[in-house]
């Protein structure tokens, strides 16, 4: 089981006084605290336009800080916008493959479309298209990276050939995943031998039924890169005390502001009817957990299922059961809108780190 | 959060009051539904809606018209204009004003719904390869929107949302909730053109659309359902939710 950290970078009003700078500093001296003590990777969004909710619009700049302050934890995109009006394939291909380079080969790279209106306009970008061009970008991109010469012609961008440079550290290249938001996404990935990167929260019914769905498909893919990435990841939050009660007091409302935070959003679907966008992303976190009992003091505390918020016995017996369905890694939003002070949001890292993660590597090991 | 910052008795001073809430709900067969939405400008974008809404972002004003062709009080063509909105976390449509062809459909709106329509001439044109909304209100035009080239869509690839409009309710001045059922048996995507608007005219002369998003057409059986929910105007949803007796 492998753990991560996620970062939307949401940032409250005023924008004004140094707040955005604030919540970059305050993530970096997270991600420096999570490569000491073990975790494993740190993935960032590429947003745009989303007020308050994400202002990370240049996570290729945020990850190569990351990777710079860094020595071990595994720098990811989750993910970068396969819109050929936002991104450029060929400008993703470059940019990655230096990321990969500057970051010693840690590099795992998301790929996605936007499901916003708000996004997908302001780049004049069409929704019919883009799971078109998604594919265009997942199956060049990997070709792109190996092949010394490289020439395309096809539906979203076409290119006599040249050598695009330079190539990644890792080999073939560095791991792929697509974000999945909207049920079905994750069929997508497994046909495409591509790592299935949660980016909606879903309780343990969901996931087993989608996870299980995806391990089927992905044994018989046809893989668009030059490997198989057939690692299942789930958003989650994270609020780690000694105390549940004090867990939940803090850590509780950071799901509220989430939520709050997104409804702001103009979702394509809301806005503009498209077959290339038949669901709502479900963005809020989950529901209540189970009816109190003995056996749940999550549930007694006002915790929703599934969600890593309380103490680290808590804590152990929730991703005991997220590992038990098979998700191979557990990627966690550490704030939201900036509503946990930074010391408690580093105290829970350091907390979660020492008591929780070591009884999923011992057993690993 | 961004709220609304003006009170709902200066948005809507004319809301109506709803005389009875014991209605059963009305059926209305083979609707002509046409929808255009378009960006607006988000300059003072909070003072469009009252503290209870939140708006999306960017907002949207939304020009709907129904073709109703029979009703308990007849034919009538009703056009609505909406600005996008959240209550709570819920997608919405907070109603800024309406017109009505039929002023008995209209009394019959109000009285049991809470949406008030002014009267006035709502033209729906509906070609091979366009459609056409012309509403007029005391002889000058208050809205024409065009809509071009259609393109077939699925019946459930759009998604419909309840509208929330001012009415005076036992409890006071409410948001209420109107959620029609609509189950559509065709429909079609065009591109939206805008050729008049007048927001003063509607009642918020601040609306000023400025960058088309989409048009749909849909042919649908609408119900009219009894109300079942409003909320308090001046506090967020997450507060001042209320069922309706």
């Amino acid at each position: 089981m492998k753990f991560g950290i996620f970062y939307e970078l949401s940032v409250p009003r005023p924008f004004g006084g140094g707040i955005e700078k604030t919540v970059y500093d305050n993530a970096l001296e997270q991600i420096r605290v999570a490569d000491e003590v073990g975790f494993d990777t740190v993935w960032a969004v590429e947003h745009h336009f989303l007020e308050e909710y994400s202002h990370c619009s240049a996570p290729e700049l945020f990850l190569t800080a990351a990777a710079m302050c860094t020595s071990r934890i595994r720098v990811g995109h989750g993910a970068v916008v396969c819109v050929p009006e936002m991104n450029h394939p060929i400008r993703v291909a470059e940019r990655a493959a230096v990321l990969d380079i500057l970051s010693n080969g840690r590099l795992e790279f998301g790929t996605a479309r936007s499901s916003t209106w708000t996004e997908l306009a302001g780049f004049e970008a069409d929704p019919d298209t883009t799971k078109k061009t998604w594919d265009e970008f997942v199956r060049t991109i990997p070709k792109m990276w190996t092949e010394e010469r490289f020439s395309h012609d096809g539906v979203c961008f076409s290119m006599p050939e040249r050598a695009v440079l330079p190539k990644p550290v890792q080999d073939p290249h560095p791991p792929m995943w697509v974000t999945v938001t909207s049920p079905g996404t994750e069929l997508d990935a497994a046909e495409r031998g591509l790592g299935s990167l949660g980016v909606a929260t879903a309780g343990f019914e969901e996931q087993e039924r989608r996870l299980t769905e995806y391990r089927r498909r992905i044994q018989h893919c046809e893989p668009a890169g030059g490997m198989v990435n057939d690692q299942v990841a789930t958003l989650n939050f994270l609020y780690c005390d000694p105390d549940i009660d004090e867990a939940a007091r803090i850590g509780v409302p950071m799901l509220g502001a989430f939520s709050v935070s997104n409804a702001h959003l103009l979702f394509t679907r809301e806005a503009y009817p498209s077959r290339a966008y038949g669901l709502l992303a479900n963005l809020a976190p989950g529901r209540r957990g189970r009816p109190s009992s003995e056996d749940n003091p999550g549930a007694r505390a006002g915790i929703p299922e599934g969600m890593a918020i309380g103490d680290p016995h808590h804590l152990v017996r929730v991703m005991k059961e997220w590992e038990s369905l098979g998700v191979d890694q557990v990627n966690f939003l550490l704030n939201a809108m900036e509503m946990i002070p930074q010391e408690k949001v580093l105290a829970s890292l350091r907390l979660f780190a020492s008591e929780v993660m070591p009884q999923f590597r011992r057993e690993a090991a | 959060m961004l709220s609304g910052t003006t009170a709902l008795e200066t948005l809507a001073p004319d809301a109506p009051e709803i005389r009875s809430f014991d209605v059963n709900a009305v059926p209305l067969a083979g609707v002509e539904m046409l929808h255009w939405s378009f960006e607006v400008a988000a300059a003072g974008l909070t003072e469009l809606y009252p503290p209870a809404l939140h708006p999306t972002l960017p907002p949207v004003a939304m020009f709907v018209a129904w073709a109703v062709p029979d009703s308990p009080w007849g034919a009538f063509r009703l056009a609505q204009v909406r600005l996008s909105c959240r209550s709570g976390a819920r997608p919405r449509g907070f109603l800024v004003g309406a017109v009505i062809d039929n002023a008995a459909a209209g009394g019959a709106l109000a009285d049991h719904w809470g949406l008030r329509p002014g009267v006035g001439e709502v033209t729906v044109e509906r070609y091979y390869d366009a459609a056409r909304v012309e509403v007029a209100v005391e002889g000058e035009t208050v809205l024409a929107v065009r809509a071009d080239d259609p393109d077939p869509l699925r019946p459930n690839d759009i998604q419909f949302f309840a509208t929330m409009h001012a009415a005076r309710t036992p409890a006071g001045l409410r948001l209420v909730q109107f959620d029609p059922t609509i189950e559509v048996t065709r429909a079609e995507r065009y591109t939206p053109v805008l050729e008049a608007f007048d927001g003063g005219a509607w009642g918020q002369p601040r609306l000023e659309p400025n960058y088309p998003v989409v048009a749909y057409g849909a042919h649908a059986d609408i119900t009219l359902p009894r109300l079942r929910f409003a909320t308090r105007p001046d506090v967020s949803a997450f507060e001042g939710a209320e069922t309706l007796a």
